[in-house]
């Protein structure tokens, strides 16, 4: 009995220092954030900054365009994850509904869609996608179009991850149901939107959330298609010390130049985060249950 | 006769309405594979024999042989060296997220109290893990210029020093970057603890009952049962870390060459097809090791 508590004791003793490193990064960006010049070349301060500022934060939203690239940001994941959330619903119902010929293979290729790296898929895309350019006379590369058309049918990020959760929720929903409406008269069409679609409410949720989450957190397609003509905030972090520089000190003048340290990195990568923290916060249960529900356990 | 005809007719039916339907709700993710993925990835293939040429009609695509090959391995002198470094950075960090996720989600099993709250702790990178984060994170200067890395002073670290100068360095970047590396195991411990849950408890029962230390138990109980969810675990964590464009040596590389619209198209193919071949194969090594082994009956029984 006595051996069993003390194992208690030091599980959670080790949970709590694993804890503590897994939020030392952001303790420290918190800690560094708030630092002023001084602080950061005294090595002394470790922690706490003697002379603490929130200066930092607002030369660090003026580099990454805060109001403008936040709303920008939010809009272009929302927008794709609506996108695959819809296309992943759909083909998750034919793989979890219908049992048509060939089912088999195209679930390998869903799953081996997961595995070939993007990078050998990035300069045919490319390439298709200047040639519908030259050809079309259509903008398409510098504008959101390659990314929606590529959402639109399915192939955004991390697509395979989300038709598995909807497989498997639509798995968990009795065929009876189906076979009910059908008797009364609905389409396959009126099925799923009535049936399986209205049951899986916090499932396209899930979805939806996983989505968003993963769409503004990818930053090589965004950059390779995107470019700099629209200013998403990972992006305009992912380029924050080259342009520091030339933005800290646009509007100031009187102050003179700024020169780039930690503590206005730690500042621009804690507000670049904040938006996702916030959300996290508020519907971290579902984002685990999501995870939990993949099926990709194997059942 | 006629009916069982009838019946057949029936059943046909039954089967083409399914294909129909089936391939209905499929069709948009089945268009999207075909023009996006398996067109590019054999695309990919061709046009690393190929030189690339852009002009105002589009694209001058000759085919030059195994030139772009020869290029990338004796020429260019930084390909092989950031090749190697992507392998020195994927294989240690993979195994230390799928064991250290594998220990983490054995804790969190055996507790009852705080279980949530630890799992919220975990889980929260997943949802600000970047290439762009990452990066600001593992480029911290320190404070002093020059200053040398503290964990280079500590005992352990000076003796494998003394025996092999890359291993130490490794090791050292390794607990420097351990947060970071931490970050990635949020999925795989929700994944590990979900299969966790479902091994039977009246298997452990057994075990004791037969005198079996937890020690065996672990080996002979536990490791078997998991095996599945390891190899989803390493292939999502191989998957997940090559994506970050930022730390990886070889997409950056790779990403120069793709900017670089005046002609660098059919080398930077052949790039990034040695490249994923790598990880296809590092995946097919994962896929090996964890693979189901038919060597007792019994275990598929579970």
């Amino acid at each position: 009995m006595m051996a069993k508590k003390i194992g208690k004791i030091v599980i959670y003793f080790l949970l709590v220092c694993i804890g503590y490193i897994y939020l030392e990064p952001i303790f420290e960006m918190i800690s560094k954030s708030l630092m002023s010049a001084d602080d950061v070349i005294d090595p002394s301060v470790q922690w706490i900054a003697l002379h603490p500022t929130l200066g930092n934060f607002s030369v660090a939203a003026r580099v990454l365009k805060m109001p403008g690239s936040l709303i920008h940001s939010i809009a272009f994941s929302a927008g794709l994850a609506a996108l695959q959330t819809i296309v992943a619903a759909m083909t998750g119902y034919a793989l979890s509904r219908y049992k048509f010929r060939g089912k088999q293979f195209w679930f390998t290729m869903i799953l081996l869609a997961f595995i070939v790296p993007v990078t050998v898929l990035m300069i045919p895309r490319l390439i298709i996608f200047m040639q519908v350019q030259t050809s079309f006379g259509a903008q398409m590369i510098g504008t959101v179009f390659p990314q929606v058309l590529m959402a639109m049918f399915g192939q955004g990020v991390n697509g395979t991850i989300l038709i598995l959760i909807f497989w498997n929720f639509f798995n968990l929903i009795p065929y009876s149901l189906d076979e009910a409406a059908m008797i009364d008269g609905a389409g396959p069409f009126q099925v799923f939107f009535h049936i399986a679609m209205r049951l899986s409410v916090s499932t396209v949720l899930i979805v939806f959330l996983f989505a968003f989450v993963w769409n503004w957190n990818e930053t090589y397609q965004t950059a390779t298609y995107l470019g700099g003509t629209m200013d998403l905030l990972p992006l305009k972090l992912s380029t924050f010390d080259s342009m520091f520089s030339s933005n800290a000190s646009s509007g100031m003048g009187s102050e003179g130049m700024y020169k780039i340290n930690e503590a206005y990195k730690m500042s621009a990568t804690l507000i670049s985060i904040v938006p996702l923290l916030l959300l996290y916060a508020c519907v971290q249960r579902q984002f685990i249950q999501g995870i939990e529900n993949t099926g990709i356990t194997g059942e | 006769m006629s009916a069982r005809t009838a019946k057949r007719k029936k059943l046909k039916s039954f089967q083409r309405r399914q294909d129909k339907y089936g391939y209905l709700f499929m069709a948009p993710w089945i268009i999207g594979f075909i023009i996006f993925t398996f067109i590019p990835f054999v695309m990919t293939a061709y046009l690393s024999f190929t030189d690339v040429k852009q002009d105002i009609r589009g694209f001058n695509i000759n085919f030059v042989g195994i030139k772009n090959y020869r290029e990338a391995f004796l020429v260019n002198t930084e390909f092989t060296p950031a090749l190697v470094a992507f392998l020195g950075m994927i294989i240690p960090y993979t195994l230390v997220i799928v064991i250290m996720a594998f220990i983490l989600a054995m804790m969190l099993n055996a507790i009852v109290k705080g279980k949530s709250v630890f799992r919220t702790i975990y889980f929260l990178p997943v949802v600000v893990l970047s290439g762009p984060v990452m990066y600001q994170l593992m480029h911290l200067e320190p404070a002093v210029e020059g200053q040398i890395n503290p964990l280079y002073y500590t005992f352990v670290i000076r003796m494998i020093y003394s025996y092999s100068e890359p291993l130490a360095n490794a090791m050292v970047s390794l607990f420097d970057n351990l947060s970071i590396i931490l970050w990635f195991t949020g999925i795989p411990i929700v994944l590990f603890i979900n299969g966790l849950q479902k091994i039977n408890p009246s298997l452990y029962e057994a075990a004791r009952i037969d005198s079996a230390t937890s020690w065996q138990i672990l080996w002979k109980i536990t490791m078997p049962i998991i095996r599945p969810t390891a190899l989803i675990v390493t292939i999502f964590s191989i998957v997940q870390l090559g994506a970050m464009d930022n730390i990886n040596p070889v997409l950056v590389q790779i990403k120069e060459k793709t900017a670089n619209t005046s002609g660098g198209f059919g080398y930077a193919a052949t790039l990034s097809w040695v490249y994923s071949l790598l990880v296809l194969v590092i995946i097919g090594i994962a896929f090996l090791v964890f693979r189901e082994r038919k060597i007792k009956e019994t275990h598929k029984y579970w």
